[in-house]
């Protein structure tokens, strides 16, 4: 992967990847996550999506792209810790693949740059009947959030755990906000976007040429706006806390369990061979100690795994456990914690972990997805840009001791449960 | 779409060998890839319930294929998932209505890795105690899927479709059922269903077929089977046109409504892709993100983006079912009859037909960049006889007069089912108060 700065704070990453079938342009656009614009920034891939000036119509843009053989259009809004990302993106079979000879890669462009930078404006704004429409939608995926019981109970337990942080902001939007949200607002936020953002065009597939050409369509369109790209907000960590037990009930057949752990400082991005490495012992594969022994040997679960969150130096373990063996879950959960912190780890238990992640890094560059989010993670975690082979060594140099260093700075600040009324369990 | 037949060849070309011992072996290599994914899969899942080997019958109760796939990670010496550690390789299976998949994707020691799957499949081993030891587990999964109001709408559906086609119980079962199982019905399995001839080795990415096949010749797969291998034969019951119930309604734990519409169809032979994908393009025209009938239902806000139809198809049973959340279901179902009925009586819209078929055209295309959707794909036309290749060949073939015949016969209202599921009231927004 090439990357190199086109116009301040603007970057493009490219990789040929000529072994795939499909080509892929995304642009990232990446700005501090703020409480105000949380809703609207929910709402605007809802609206990005489905048109832009040259396509406003839904059902158009639909025929359009699956005349293009089924390509995909995709607008989505992720958290990165305290910073915001969207991310337009469109990915289609190569060129050679077309049946009649079509010239894909222009038009792959055209949907690309057309979706980010020229919406489809009515007086200036946004589409009324476009966001009203879409408005409903985000209110249903709000309302609905509830249904997945498992998401429903991490993002309780974030929630909480962040209180009044940065990384707080509610970057799936308010439900209660949403009403009131008017195209006037939801451009005016659009615009900040394009305005403070940093972008990263990333292609993948194309020819050095085609890059170009499209690396200067982006600047072509970047030379009509007023840029001011505002620095991103660090990484960071929440502060220790005495631990928080939340609990919250519904009549569900098996209870979920999110306990949610701090590092206590920003995770140093030199860290993260060892946070893997830690991961895969604990809880984040199926030699780790939660799911040899919390979900085989004692059958407490029937999922329970670790994972660990680099923007916000947080560690999340979440199960799903029977409503009457909660607290024996969270209590061996936490045992397995201080045992691999305390106690012995064999040579065999920490060489199959590290022989499964580095198996698993080596096939990293196998997928177009892959490559993308490897890159784009690295760049936004800043320090060195590391490939995978870069991290394969890394991860070779990592010992007990800095698997238990990062173990033994993870202490617990809030544990989630949703289980029944206790005098329904056992029912 | 037939004219450029030569990249198409070239970009789904897979290797093909049918073993002495009736094992299938289709192999793909993807120069420039790290990895490669392998499947290993026998025809056997949770609608396989009444068999006759040899002279005997054996009755299943639900739930054994996917007990049996999770005890096959299991032998004398331990959990596979443990050797599987020694190579790096990262392993799985899962158990749908009609097979069973075994997989792994590897960056290195790639035979070690064939040698524990292929070994682990072919050697089972099950004890009264181990036995007793995954119900706990398997417990715990059926009731994780319990809370699926997803699942429990396809299910649900099944339940009012079908009268006595096993598809009517959940893959996993029941914490009833499967505590019927006994290691005797494990080995009767075992022998009926994981023999060769009743499954597929596919693998794709970096590897070659002589690597497959030497893995093959390591576990004994190049012999022919035994003689005294008995014949099997499935026993299906009569399975009416008729429903088994024309609605059912059940509350859960969830904020909307869900609902959903099966429509029963008559069984197609096995092999038939071809009505499956006919389907496909059918459900596309009618209710797919191009037509009409989803616009105005995205537009007015009646139903969840996620809305539309898919087809489900095992041996004995086809259904085609629509799935989706509303507040007002019932207008739901009479725009989506209306449109079915309009569809009809026009004929499907060309224009949206050719452009459906260029969309599964390119989602073909797409399944064959990685190891593990070009593995996935190939062994999934394969255990219904076909090539990806033959597959191509089947869409490029398919006309809107295909359409227009095939729904004469299909999406018959007197054969429709429909399937409620309310709120609680313990998901609504008053009730989250939380305690400490």
């Amino acid at each position: 992967m090439k990357r190199t700065e086109i116009a301040p704070g603007v970057h493009l990453s490219w990789d040929p990847a000529q072994k795939f079938n499909r080509c892929r342009i995304s642009i990232h656009f990446s700005f501090p996550a703020q409480r105000q614009t949380a809703t609207a920034h929910a709402l605007l891939p809802l609206v990005m999506e489905r048109g832009y000036a040259d396509c406003p119509d839904m059902t158009q843009l639909t025929k359009k792209l699956a005349r293009l053989y089924g390509a995909d259009l995709t607008v989505d809004a992720r958290p990165f810790g305290p910073n915001h990302n969207l991310c337009v993106s469109v990915t289609g079979i190569k060129e050679p693949f077309a049946l009649e000879g079509e010239s894909l890669t222009d038009e792959y462009t055209a949907l690309a740059l057309g979706a980010a930078f020229r919406p489809y404006l009515v007086d200036g704004v946004f589409d009324p009947e476009a966001v009203a429409i879409e408005k409903q939608m985000l209110k249903k995926a709000l309302e609905d959030e509830v249904n997945e019981k498992r998401l429903y109970c991490q993002r309780q337990a974030n929630r909480e755990f962040f209180g009044n942080s940065p990384a707080a902001v509610r970057q799936e939007g308010y439900l209660e906000e949403v009403d009131g949200l008017t195209p006037a607002a939801l451009t005016a936020a659009y615009r900040e976007m394009l305005r403070t953002a940093h972008i990263e065009l990333l292609v993948l597939g194309c020819t050095e040429e085609k890059t170009a050409s499209i690396r200067d369509a982006l600047l072509a369109q970047l030379a009509t706006l007023d840029r001011a790209p505002v620095p991103l907000l660090p990484s960071l960590a929440m502060p220790r806390q005495a631990p928080v037990d939340k609990t919250e009930y519904f009549d569900t057949t098996q209870a979920k369990l999110c306990m949610l752990f701090t590092l206590g400082e920003p995770m140093r991005p030199e860290q993260m061979a060892a946070v893997r490495l830690a991961m895969a012992l604990y809880g984040g594969s199926v030699t780790s100690r939660l799911f040899l022994n919390v979900r085989e040997r004692d059958h407490l679960c029937y999922y329970c795994s670790s994972s660990f969150q680099s923007f916000t130096g947080s560690m999340a373990v979440n199960s799903g456990v029977e409503h009457a063996d909660a607290a024996r879950a969270k209590a061996a959960i936490l045992k397995e914690l201080d045992d691999l912190r305390t106690g012995p780890i064999t040579d065999e238990e920490l060489e199959d972990c590290r022989r499964s992640l580095l198996s698993g890094m080596a096939g990293i560059e196998d997928s177009l997805g892959g490559i993308e989010t490897w890159y784009y993670m690295e760049e936004l975690r800043g320090g060195p840009i590391q490939t995978p082979d870069d991290a394969r060594r890394a991860l070779c140099a990592v010992t007990k001791e800095d698997v238990r260093a990062i173990l033994r700075q993870l202490t617990l600040s809030v544990s989630y449960l949703l289980t029944k009324e206790e005098e329904d369990v056992g029912r | 779409m037939s004219e450029d037949k030569t990249l198409l060849e070239q970009t789904a070309a897979d290797e093909w060998r049918v073993l002495p011992s009736g094992l299938t072996v289709i192999v793909r290599p993807m120069p420039g890839y790290s990895g490669t994914h392998v499947i290993y899969a026998t025809r056997f899942g949770s609608i396989d319930r009444d068999f006759r080997m040899g002279e005997k019958e054996v009755h299943l109760p639900a739930g054994v294929a996917h007990f049996l796939e999770h005890k096959m990670f299991e032998d004398e010496e331990g959990d596979a998932f443990a050797k599987f550690a020694k190579t790096g390789a990262n392993a799985n299976a899962f158990t749908s209505f009609d097979r069973t998949c075994y997989l792994f994707t590897a960056t290195q020691q790639l035979d070690e890795s064939l040698d524990v799957l292929l070994g682990m499949v072919g050697h089972p081993y099950f004890t009264r105690e181990t036995i007793a030891k995954e119900q706990g587990i398997i417990g715990q999964e059926i009731k994780m899927y319990d809370d699926s109001a997803d699942w429990r709408l396809i299910t649900g559906l099944c339940e009012c479709l079908y009268h006595s086609h096993p598809i009517r119980s959940d893959i996993a079962g029941t914490c009833e059922s499967i505590a019927e199982i006994t290691p005797e019905m494990l080995y009767d399995c075992c022998k009926a269903f994981y023999a060769p001839n009743n499954m597929v080795l596919a693998a794709a990415g970096n590897t070659t077929m002589e690597q497959i096949l030497a893995a093959c010749e390591r576990h004994g797969l190049m012999t022919p089977p035994a003689a005294s291998a008995q014949r099997v034969e499935r026993l299906w019951a009569q399975e009416p046109m008729t429903l088994a119930a024309k609605e059912k309604t059940i509350t859960m734990p969830i904020a909307k409504p869900c609902f959903g519409l099966g429509f029963k169809e008559k069984p197609l032979a096995s092999g038939d892709l071809r009505s499956e994908m006919l389907y496909d393009l059918i459900l596309c025209c009618i209710c797919g993100g191009m037509s009409p009938l989803y616009r105005r239902l995205y537009d007015e806000g009646v139903t969840n983006p996620g809305f539309g139809g898919e087809v489900l198809r095992v041996d004995g049973c086809c259904c085609i079912l629509f799935t989706g959340e509303s507040d007002v279901p019932e207008t739901v179902q009479k725009l989506l009859l209306n449109e079915i009925a309009r569809v009809r009586a026009e004929g499907v819209d060309r224009e949206i037909f050719t452009l459906c078929k260029n969309e599964k055209y390119g989602q073909l295309i797409e399944n064959l960049e990685n190891v593990e959707d070009s593995a996935s794909q190939m062994a999934d036309f394969a255990l219904s006889g076909q090539t990806v290749a033959q597959q191509i060949a089947t869409l490029a073939a398919l006309t809107a007069e295909d359409a227009d015949a095939a729904l004469r016969d299909i999406l018959d209202p007197e054969r429709m089912a429909v399937m409620n599921i309310l709120p609680d009231g313990t998901a609504s927004d008053e009730e989250e108060e939380e305690e400490e």
